[in-house]
C-alpha cells in the first residue's frame, strides 16, 4: 500500500483556516481598514495598467474584427462597404453623443437634489464580479468621494459607494442582495418601508409593508430621510409593478423596479453626503 | 520554490489579472463575464500536484479579492479548496494528456462557482446565491476550458521546477503516478 504524504492536508488546513481567518477579521471590522487599504492601493497602481492595455486592445480588436468583416468581398464592395459603416457610424457616434448629452444634462437639473453637492461621473465598468450588481466610476478620494455616499442618476436612487481608491469608486446598485434602503411611500407623511434588492436584474421588494395596504401600481418609493438614514430625504427609489397578500401573511409582497435604468447608466453623480451631514 | 519561479508565477498571475480586468470585464455572455482567474488554481493543482495547488489557488484567490466587490478571503478560500482538490483528483492520471486541462478546467470551474456562491452565502452574503448562477458556471466554464490549454503551458512555464509533493511516497506509488 503506497503511503500518502501529510504535508499537503496539512499545508491546506492552514491555508483553509487563514482564509477563514481573513475573511472573518475583515467582516468584523477588524481588518477591514487593512484590507480596504490595500484594495484601494491596487486599484490605482492597476489604474494606470487598465487604461493602457484598454487603449491597445480595442484598436486591435476592432482591426481583426475588420478583418473579419471584409476579408472576403471585392475591392468594390469594400470601398462601398466602408463608405456605409463609416455612415453609419457618425449616426451611431450622433445618437450616441445625443444620448451622452441627454444624460449629463439631466444630472445637472435632478429635481430632488435641492440644494446637496454633487459630483458628476462616468461609468467605466459593469460589475467586476458576477456574483454583485455593482459599477465602477471614474472619479474617487481625490473629487470628494468617500465610502457610503449616495449616487444617483437621471431617474432616482442608483446605489451607494462601498469603495472608494484615489480616482475610482465602486458602487452597490439598489438591485445588490446587500441593498437595503429606508424608503417612504403613501401620502405625506408616509409609512416606512424598507426596499430590497434581489439581485442583479431582478425586481426589487418592499419590506414593512403591511398587509392589504392599498398600493397602486407606479406608486413611487422615496428615500425616507430618518436621522441617521443612509440616504437624504426624497430621492425616487422604485416604483411599483405590483402588489398582493397572502392569505395567511402579515406584509404586503411589494415588487417595484428601480427609477434609475440601472441597465443603461453612463453618466450618475455621487451626492457629497453623508448620514451625519 | 527558487527566485526566478517566483519571479515568473508573478509575471503569469499579473498576466492574468490585466486579461482579466481589461479584456475579460469587457466580454458579456448573457450578462455574464469570464473569470480566468479560476483557471489558476486549476490548472496549478494539475502541474504541481495538491499542496501547490492550494498554495498557488490561495495566493492566486488573495489577488483577485483585490479587485473584487465580495468578502475579502473568499476567492483564496475557495481557490485553495479547488488547487487541492484538482490536484488530489488529477494525482493517479496522465498529466501529460491533451485532454486533462479543458476536462479539468470544466469541472472545476463549474464547482468554484457553485462553493463561491455556496460559501459566500453562508458566510453572510445571500444574495451570492440569487444570481443567474447556471448562467455563471455555463459562460466561466466554457471559457475556461477553451483557454485552459494556453493556461496549462503558462503556468508550466512558471512552475518550471514543479514538484511531485502529494503523490505517493513509496517508490511503487511515485512510478505509477509519474
Amino acid at each position: 500500500m503506497p503511503r500518502r504524504s501529510r504535508r499537503p492536508r496539512t499545508t491546506l488546513l492552514l491555508l483553509v483556516l487563514a482564509a477563514v481567518t481573513i475573511i472573518t477579521l475583515d467582516a468584523r471590522g477588524g481588518l477591514h481598514v487593512v484590507t480596504s487599504g490595500v484594495r484601494s492601493v491596487a486599484s490605482d497602481a492597476f489604474s494606470p495598467v487598465r487604461s493602457g492595455v484598454n487603449a491597445v486592445v480595442e484598436p486591435i480588436g476592432s482591426f481583426l474584427a475588420g478583418s473579419i468583416h471584409y476579408g472576403s468581398v471585392r475591392e468594390q464592395n469594400q470601398k462601398l462597404q466602408a463608405e456605409i459603416d463609416q455612415l453609419k457610424m457618425q449616426s451611431a457616434e450622433s445618437a450616441d453623443q445625443a444620448e451622452a448629452l441627454r444624460q449629463l444634462s439631466a444630472l445637472l437639473h435632478l429635481p430632488y437634489l435641492n440644494n446637496l453637492q454633487s459630483v458628476p461621473a462616468e461609468v467605466t465598468d459593469f460589475g467586476t464580479s458576477d456574483f454583485a450588481a455593482t459599477i465602477d466610476i471614474n472619479v474617487g478620494r481625490s473629487d470628494g468621494v468617500q465610502l457610503s455616499m449616495p449616487v444617483v442618476g437621471n431617474g432616482g436612487l442608483v446605489g451607494q459607494v462601498v469603495k472608494v481608491s484615489h480616482h475610482t469608486a465602486t458602487v452597490r446598485l439598489i438591485t445588490d442582495g446587500q441593498s437595503a434602503v429606508g424608503t417612504r411611500y403613501g401620502p405625506a407623511p408616509g409609512s416606512l418601508a424598507v426596499v430590497n434588492g434581489t439581485g442583479p436584474g431582478k425586481p426589487l421588494s418592499a419590506d414593512l409593508v403591511p398587509s392589504n395596504t392599498p398600493l397602486t401600481n407606479g406608486e413611487v418609493f422615496v428615500t425616507s430621510g430618518l436621522q441617521g438614514a443612509l440616504f437624504p430625504l426624497g430621492i425616487p427609489v422604485a416604483r411599483v409593478v405590483s402588489s398582493h397578500t397572502g392569505d395567511t401573511a402579515s406584509q404586503e409582497s411589494v415588487s417595484l423596479v428601480p427609477e434609475s435604468d440601472l441597465n443603461h447608466l453612463r453618466y450618475v453623480s455621487v451626492i457629497l453626503w453623508g448620514p451625519n451631514a | 520554490m527558487t527566485r526566478g519561479e517566483v519571479a515568473r508565477l508573478s509575471l503569469v498571475v499579473f498576466i492574468f489579472v490585466v486579461i482579466q480586468e481589461t479584456v475579460m470585464l469587457d466580454v458579456r455572455i448573457g450578462g455574464v463575464h469570464p473569470d480566468i482567474m479560476v483557471l489558476l488554481p486549476i490548472v496549478a493543482g494539475i502541474i504541481g500536484g495538491p499542496a501547490r495547488g492550494a498554495t498557488f489557488g490561495f495566493a492566486t484567490g488573495l489577488v483577485s479579492d483585490l479587485f473584487l466587490p465580495t468578502p475579502f478571503g473568499l476567492s483564496a478560500l475557495v481557490g485553495c479548496l479547488l488547487g487541492f482538490g484538482v490536484g488530489l483528483a488529477t494525482i493517479a492520471l496522465d498529466r501529460t494528456a491533451w485532454w486533462l486541462a479543458p476536462l479539468a478546467a470544466l469541472g472545476g470551474s463549474a464547482l468554484y462557482e457553485v462553493t463561491y456562491g455556496a460559501l459566500g452565502s453562508i458566510l453572510g452574503q445571500p444574495q451570492m446565491l440569487h444570481v443567474a448562477l447556471v448562467r455563471i458556471v455555463v459562460v466561466v466554464s466554457v471559457t475556461n476550458t477553451v483557454l485552459a490549454i494556453p493556461a496549462m503551458r503558462l503556468v508550466s512555464w512558471g512552475m518550471a521546477d514543479a514538484s511531485t509533493e502529494g503523490m505517493p511516497t513509496s517508490d511503487a506509488g511515485v512510478g505509477a503516478a509519474r
